[in-house]
């Protein structure tokens, strides 16, 4: 694909939203968590939502994915209201620390999610190709290390059908190497035409991996858009993302 | 705009997820752990009943009279079942609470509910993961059943179906009770206390109120020891099992409610309200099903063959006014001896209790009991159905009915030799139990493509 073909589909892209955030708000009791949150997703892309601990990443999240109820705000799925009951027909959240089924072996949890999800064998197969979870197949899911839980949730989330993938602190639990190895495979998993929605508090690794950003601190949006844009907002040429948060919170 | 969710829905296949509820469910300790304690319960319950119908099978070995009374219903199924039902009880709601607790305890919910089945058949599918798990639990009572069957003992079919059936009700209804409250509790510690205190607040309800006039009878009728009372009789009551599976699925339903978590706290209770008022006349509607029949080989709750064909013919109203406390004995004789016969056998009758506690004492008519049929009435004192018939008869202007020969119950007296019920129990038994706890924990094989792609 010529360049020029490439920005023109960007540009028609940009122009409908895969999903629209619209006035996301949430409170715990009098604790405002999310204010009047808005942004849109786009086909194909890695979004990273960038914020601090208690940022409200986690909690956006889990709106998204309707997983908790919100006071107000809409999510559009291809310019259609999306109500909470077809959100799961649309998205999935792979939730943060997780260890699915932790009295099941691991062999066991994939097959099931592929039967849900009406996966082969082989499908299955490259999963665990994909995330190396070969050698402990046959461990139970309480007795894997904390990085061998990550890539069993990852391998979940590769048999998933949804088109777009909310993942949260997808890096964590995972050394220097194995980071590279799974920004690697959400690049491949994007390229495959699912697009994905990664919490991330690490901002160095969200500025390696993610095409766009939304700045969150204390429940708000504080800016969105791709590195290049954000510093221009910030009129900081050639700053780093860690600089642009900064100045923007 | 059709939903994808719905397409999703439709296509997703129902086994994987009934397998998975299962297992879960198998993983655990908590159901081998009660297998194991049940065993010995059960075991050493079974042990004694066989032991006391020998005793008394041997005393009526040259007595036909004393053998009629020997029912093994009586005599080996309800002892066996009741150690079996204290067990259910007790830690049942561990084992039913598992279904979901843990899930929501450790955060797996999550992934749960976005997976792509509706709510109701997540919950179906719990539910039907504790109906398993309530037949696994089953297997010592069951062991029992084969022991006396090879000791020679005899079951009447129906009489033992229509007490399995009730002791299913009534696990059931745990199992439904155990599934609310982890729907709404967030940890399964909470959730058992929440379960433990309904079941054992309804022994209190038994043991406290049962038997007290006026609005304590009626609170002690909510108990849910209350559903087997009747199948321990011998009788199936159909408003019963309608009003118990009212009760279940309103349970279940209930516990769908809560699931999901992304349902606002107002709109849950709403809901909730209004799943309780319609389960609760659901309920009532269900208890003014009045059949109810007499299952039992020895027909113990009704009246002699003769009488029951000559009472069905009685097609007036019979009017019975009764001038006795509830709580008085002789109301309670008379209550069991002829007033549920008569009620199970005649197709109109009406029944008024006119006596409260200032009555006692104070007034003449006290202790009689009116009888009234086709515009003509009489009194009694009684409370045996062979006073009370003839006098029914008489007002009916029928002749009374004759005898028929041969009908009567002979009992099955047996002096079994209980040496091999106490290994079985103790021994046998929690070994294999222990052995398929092991087995259970053993990784399965993995097919060959995955093995070659996690090596890839």
């Amino acid at each position: 694909m010529s360049v020029p073909a490439a920005m023109a589909d960007s540009v028609v892209e940009r122009a409908s939203p895969l999903l629209r955030v619209a006035a996301l708000t949430k409170r715990y009791g009098d604790q405002p968590a999310l204010t009047a949150v808005s942004f849109d997703v786009h086909a194909g892309e890695v979004l990273g939502l960038i914020g601090p601990n208690g940022a409200g990443k986690t909690t956006l999240l889990e709106a998204l994915a309707g997983l908790i109820p919100v006071e107000a705000g809409e999510l559009m799925w291809c310019g259609a209201p999306t109500p909470i009951a077809e959100r799961r027909g649309v998205m999935f959240y792979l939730p943060d620390g997780l260890r699915p089924w932790e009295d099941e072996i691991v062999q066991r949890v994939l097959t099931f999610f592929a039967a849900v999800h009406g996966r082969s064998q082989h499908e299955v197969a490259d999963a665990v190709g994909s995330v190396g979870l070969a050698p402990v197949l046959r461990k139970r899911v309480h007795a894997l290390s904390k990085g061998f839980a990550r890539r069993l949730m990852l391998a979940l989330a590769l048999l998933t059908p949804q088109p777009l993938l909310l993942m949260d602190e997808p890096f964590d639990g995972f050394d220097l190497r194995q980071t590279r190895d799974v920004m690697g495979l959400i690049r491949r998993v994007a390229l495959s035409g699912r697009t994905l929605v990664l919490a991330i508090h690490q901002l160095a690794d969200a500025e390696r991996v993610c095409d766009r950003f939304v700045l969150l601190a204390d429940g708000a949006v504080r800016g969105a858009g791709t590195l290049d844009e954000l510093r221009t907002q910030t009129r900081l040429a050639a700053a780093s993302l860690e600089d642009v948060f900064l100045a923007l919170t | 705009m059709r939903s994808p969710d719905v397409i999703a829905v439709r296509r997703t296949p129902l086994r994987p997820l009934l397998v998975k509820e299962l297992r879960s469910i198998v993983n655990g300790r908590a159901l081998w752990t009660m297998l194991l304690i049940m065993c010995p319960i059960v075991g050493f319950s079974f042990f004694q009943a066989l032991s006391l119908y020998g005793e008394a099978s041997a005393s009526a070995s040259d007595q036909a009279a004393l053998a009629s009374g020997l029912s093994p219903l009586d005599g080996i199924l309800v002892p066996t079942f009741g150690a079996f039902y204290v067990t259910v009880t007790l830690l049942f709601p561990f084992v039913a609470i598992r279904a979901l607790g843990r899930e929501k305890e450790t955060g797996t919910l999550r992934l749960l509910v976005q997976l792509p089945y509706r709510t109701p058949t997540l919950m179906m599918a719990k539910a039907a993961a504790v109906a398993g798990a309530w037949l696994i639990a089953l297997i010592p009572a069951a062991s029992a059943l084969v022991l006396w069957r090879m000791l020679g003992g005899h079951l009447h079919a129906i009489e033992t179906l229509n007490l399995l059936l009730g002791h299913l009700l009534y696990g059931l209804l745990i199992g439904a009770v155990a599934l609310v409250a982890a729907a709404i509790t967030e940890s399964t510690a909470t959730a058992a206390i929440v379960t433990l205190a309904i079941t054992i607040g309804s022994w209190i309800l038994d043991f406290a109120l049962a038997g007290q006039p006026g609005l304590a009878e009626w609170v002690s009728r909510l108990s849910l020891t209350q559903t087997l009372r009747p199948f321990e009789q011998g009788l199936f009551s159909l408003g019963l099992v309608l009003g118990s599976l009212v009760a279940i699925v309103g349970f279940a339903e209930l516990a769908t409610l809560w699931l999901h978590p992304g349902v606002p706290l107002r709109a849950r209770l709403v809901r909730s309200l209004a799943c309780a008022a319609i389960t609760s006349a659901l309920v009532l509607l269900a208890a003014q099903v009045r059949t109810t029949i007499d299952v039992t080989e020895d027909r113990r709750n009704s009246f002699p063959a003769a009488d029951q064909r000559a009472l069905a013919t009685l097609r007036e109203p019979l009017i019975i006014t009764v001038h006795l406390a509830p709580e008085d004995p002789r109301y309670v004789d008379l209550r069991r001896n002829v007033l549920s016969k008569l009620e199970r056998v005649m197709p109109n009758v009406t029944i008024r209790l006119v006596a409260n506690q200032s009555f006692i004492g104070r007034s003449g008519d006290y202790g009689e009991v009116e009888y009234s049929y086709a515009g003509r009435i009489d009194k009694s004192r009684s409370t045996s159905h062979r006073e009370i018939l003839p006098l029914l008869y008489g007002l009916a202007q029928v002749p009374l009915p004759t005898a028929v020969s041969g009908e009567d119950y002979s009992g099955y007296p047996l002096v079994a030799n209980a040496a091999l019920v106490l290994p079985w129990f103790f021994g046998v038994l929690p070994l294999l139990i222990a052995l398929a706890w092991w087995s259970s924990r053993r990784a399965p094989s993995i097919p060959l493509p995955i093995c070659q792609g996690g090596e890839s």
